[in-house]
């Protein structure tokens, strides 16, 4: 086993990969709750975002038009999805809305495939300025883009918890997420707000795409799928409700995951973390669930 | 309790999706996965001495007319047909190098063809699927009645089909990848592969002082036959070496990153065996870590020689990175070769999509070596004569490897065992100014010690 020492530097890099993951948890949470969806999209549309951030960034424009272009590009194609496909599915189960942003995901997959592939072994990356500064604490190296994901992930989630306490809309997407009929009869414009969410939703995904792109790396199935997982899980432990719950769980996940690394037995599980801790958490609170109704009921 | 219900359902039912979600990134990431066995390709490399042999004309003189025999005379005979079986598949492409095999016959047709006969190409590609690999070999032999097997690169194919060429009498030459491609009597490449590249990785940061050696590559089926290389040349040389496999596509970079430079120490080096994205994150990391000078070398095998790697790193990595390199490095080259190279890559090589690269390379070599055996049939073109014409390639300078080139008779064929080693100079690779011209992988690794007992040792060429 290795000692403390040694655990350390990971504790710097699994906080900001856990920021980043709590940054999309809170993303899927805030959509689920306003529209039912859990948006299994997220991935994809951050990482064909980051895809065509990197083109134009490649194309010798600035940085920052690119990263830009990431965030608004992911908001547009979200809300469009919702706006186009949305209405439709709404009368459908959450399972068949669900599956159906793993259509699109699986598109936006094969388009990056096709629009960027990687024969010759060339390998697209992106980075950001603040790669090379930072600062050390003790013997550990800590560069700014790492404290810039954590930073996010923690403005992010007390942002969208004053928003949805404090604003119209917010409290409008809480309505939803208890009774969409009775919120729609109460003259509260569903349509307005649910493309809020998706906008919302879709905003959060270019600005984990990109930043993910960089801390983790830019390869499609990376962004799409592996590190998705991990914020679905943090949604999940947090019930797709409590986005501090999710905070928190994402914050663990990246920790954990990264804590393994040293612990050579350990390193070919790593990608286990989110699944483990998830089941794990799940299964704990259900077990709450059955107790507490086995005393309603006795 | 209504609402506890109906939110436990729709909760319920997001986990359900997401657990597809999860089963759908498994597939995905298992053919990622094997995916970078490829990193274990290997491939390029460098040679000045094999460069110096074929050069004569410094000046760009060279054009695709040298490729034949017949300058501007299109072949007309009777097609001489032959197959390539390429991995093609989300993450992992190998295609370059049946094009590029095929952009060089072509070249060959245009100008001449094999005696007169152009070739007719069947490149095809698969997705790691053994049932499909096997099929499209005996489509390749039944269908396209094809007489050779030139230009494969596959992550399975030679593990898979190696029994069926032996069936039919083809002698196969193409790039390899699994251990079968240098263990079997019917096979042989005109790369290192994996095993020997890292083995030539782990020579060079040994040779230079390093005192230890922290060697990772990807999680794929055939790391511990990679492994076995390098671990038999470290404990030759008294080398402390610690062995990491890692899950890929890497998701935390920063944290592999420390974890290998830790376990390397100041005094030791990293050594990495990963496909070329998969490095450049674990390199970038260490840079954004500031940990390239926490150990003494970091070093990588063959597909790491790419001027993109090199473009992407920056001049931190400037002889502190040491790659190993199987061919022809081609920055600045004028070899006439190199620019045979070139003018075909430009002429009929479109659809070559990485353009000058180790895979490139590799095809063109494959295409040299297949024209030159070719050539040597004097009856019908059958697959007895042509995989006789083959196994009789006996030293034959491509101008790409730092030996002459040998097919022959033998149980295994590893006829690339000599290699260069270059390091990154401002957004190019160059052969490395100490140590890093050619030389012979060790016969410390046992595989090594087999062949050259078997063939003996090639010469350096030039």
């Amino acid at each position: 086993m290795p000692s403390w020492a040694e655990f350390q530097p990971y504790i710097v890099t699994g906080l900001a990969l856990g920021g980043l993951y709590a940054l999309s948890g809170v993303g899927l949470v805030v959509l689920y709750r306003a529209t039912g969806v859990l948006n299994l999209a997220f991935g994809a549309v951050g990482a064909m975002g980051a895809f065509i951030a990197y083109s134009i960034i490649k194309a010798g424009n600035p940085g920052w038009v690119g990263w830009i272009t990431c965030i608004l590009f992911a908001g547009v194609v979200t809300l469009g999805y919702g706006m186009l496909f949305g209405p439709a599915l709404a009368g459908r189960g959450p399972l068949v809305q669900s599956i159906s942003t793993l259509g699109l995901a699986l598109v936006l997959f094969g388009a990056i495939d096709l629009a960027w592939p990687t024969s010759g072994g060339q390998s697209p990356s992106i980075s950001f300025p603040t790669d090379n500064g930072g600062f050390t604490v003790g013997q550990l190296q800590v560069t700014w883009t790492q404290v810039i994901a954590l930073g996010l992930g923690i403005v992010i989630t007390v942002g969208t918890g004053a928003f949805l306490r404090y604003s119209k809309l917010g409290t409008a997407m809480r309505a939803m997420a208890n009774d969409r009929v009775i919120t729609a009869t109460l003259g509260v414009p569903i349509r307005r707000v649910e493309a809020a969410a998706w906008l919302g939703c879709g905003l959060l995904s270019g600005i984990a795409g990109i930043m993910l792109a960089d801390l983790s790396a830019l390869d499609d199935t990376t962004l799409v799928f592996t590190v998705v997982i991990s914020s679905l899980a943090a949604a999940l432990i947090g019930r797709l409700r409590s986005i501090s719950v999710t905070f928190v769980a994402a914050l663990v996940i990246g920790l954990v995951h990264d804590l393994i690394t040293p612990i050579t037995q350990l390193t070919n599980y790593q990608d286990m973390t989110p699944f483990v801790l998830a089941t794990i958490a799940l299964l704990v609170m259900s077990r709450g669930q059955v107790m507490t109704r086995s005393r309603e009921e006795g | 309790m209504n609402r506890s219900v109906h939110w436990r359902t729709r909760t319920a039912a997001a986990a359900a999706a997401a657990l597809s979600l999860g089963v759908l990134a498994a597939c995905s990431s298992s053919s990622s996965s094997s995916g970078s066995a490829p990193a274990s390709s290997s491939a390029p490399g460098a040679s000045s001495a094999a460069a110096t042999a074929s050069n004569s004309a410094a000046t760009g003189t060279v054009s695709t007319s040298s490729c034949g025999t017949k300058p501007g005379v299109a072949a007309t005979g009777t097609p001489i047909n032959i197959g390539a079986i390429n991995t093609k598949q989300p993450g992992t492409d190998f295609s370059d190098i049946e094009n590029m095999t095929g952009a060089y016959f072509a070249c060959v047709n245009a100008n001449g063809g094999i005696n007169g006969h152009p070739i007719k190409y069947f490149p095809v590609t698969e997705q790691t699927s053994p049932p499909q690999i096997a099929s499209l070999a005996k489509q390749l032999v039944t269908t396209d009645h094809v007489v050779g097997i030139m230009g494969n690169s596959s992550i399975i194919e030679c593990s898979v089909d190696a029994a069926y060429w032996k069936s039919v009498g083809i002698e196969v030459l193409g790039a390899g990848i699994d251990p079968e491609c240098y263990s079997t009597p019917n096979t042989a490449s005109v790369n290192m592969g994996p095993r020997y590249s890292s083995d030539g990785a782990v020579q060079y940061v040994m040779a230079q002082g390093a005192s230890k050696i922290a060697f990772d590559q990807s999680n794929v089926p055939g790391t511990a036959y990679i492994a076995a290389g390098p671990n038999a040349l470290a404990k030759a040389k008294g080398v402390p070496i610690q062995d990491f496999t890692e899950n890929v596509p890497i998701t935390s970079a920063n944290a592999l990153a420390t974890k290998l430079v830790t376990a390397a120490g100041p005094s030791g080096a990293v050594v990495l065996n990963f496909t070329p994205p998969e490095a450049l994150l674990i390199l970038q990391a260490a840079q954004k870590l500031n940990l390239e000078n926490r150990v003494k070398y970091w070093a990588c095998s063959t597909p790491c020689n790419t001027d993109f790697l090199a473009t992407s790193l920056g001049q931190k990595w400037n002889n502190k990175l040491f790659v190993n390199a199987e061919l022809l490095p081609l920055d600045g080259n004028t070899t006439q070769t190199a620019q045979l190279f070139d003018a075909i890559l430009k002429q009929y090589g479109t659809n070559v999509s990485g353009g000058v690269g180790s895979f490139s390379e590799m095809g063109f070599t494959i295409g040299e070596i297949a024209t030159h055996a070719l050539e040597s049939v004097t009856g019908p073109y059958t697959i007895a004569s042509v995989s006789a014409a083959l196994k009789s390639v006996s030293n034959y300078n491509t101008g790409m490897l730092c030996q002459g080139y040998t097919y022959g008779n033998y149980s295994l064929h590893i006829p690339n065992n000599m290699d260069y080693t270059v390091t990154p100079d401002n957004g190019k690779f160059v052969q490395a100014s100490t140590g890093g011209g050619c030389t012979l992988i060790s016969a410390d690794d046992p595989q090594i010690a087999a062949y050259r007992a078997a063939a003996g040792t090639a010469p350096a060429v030039g």
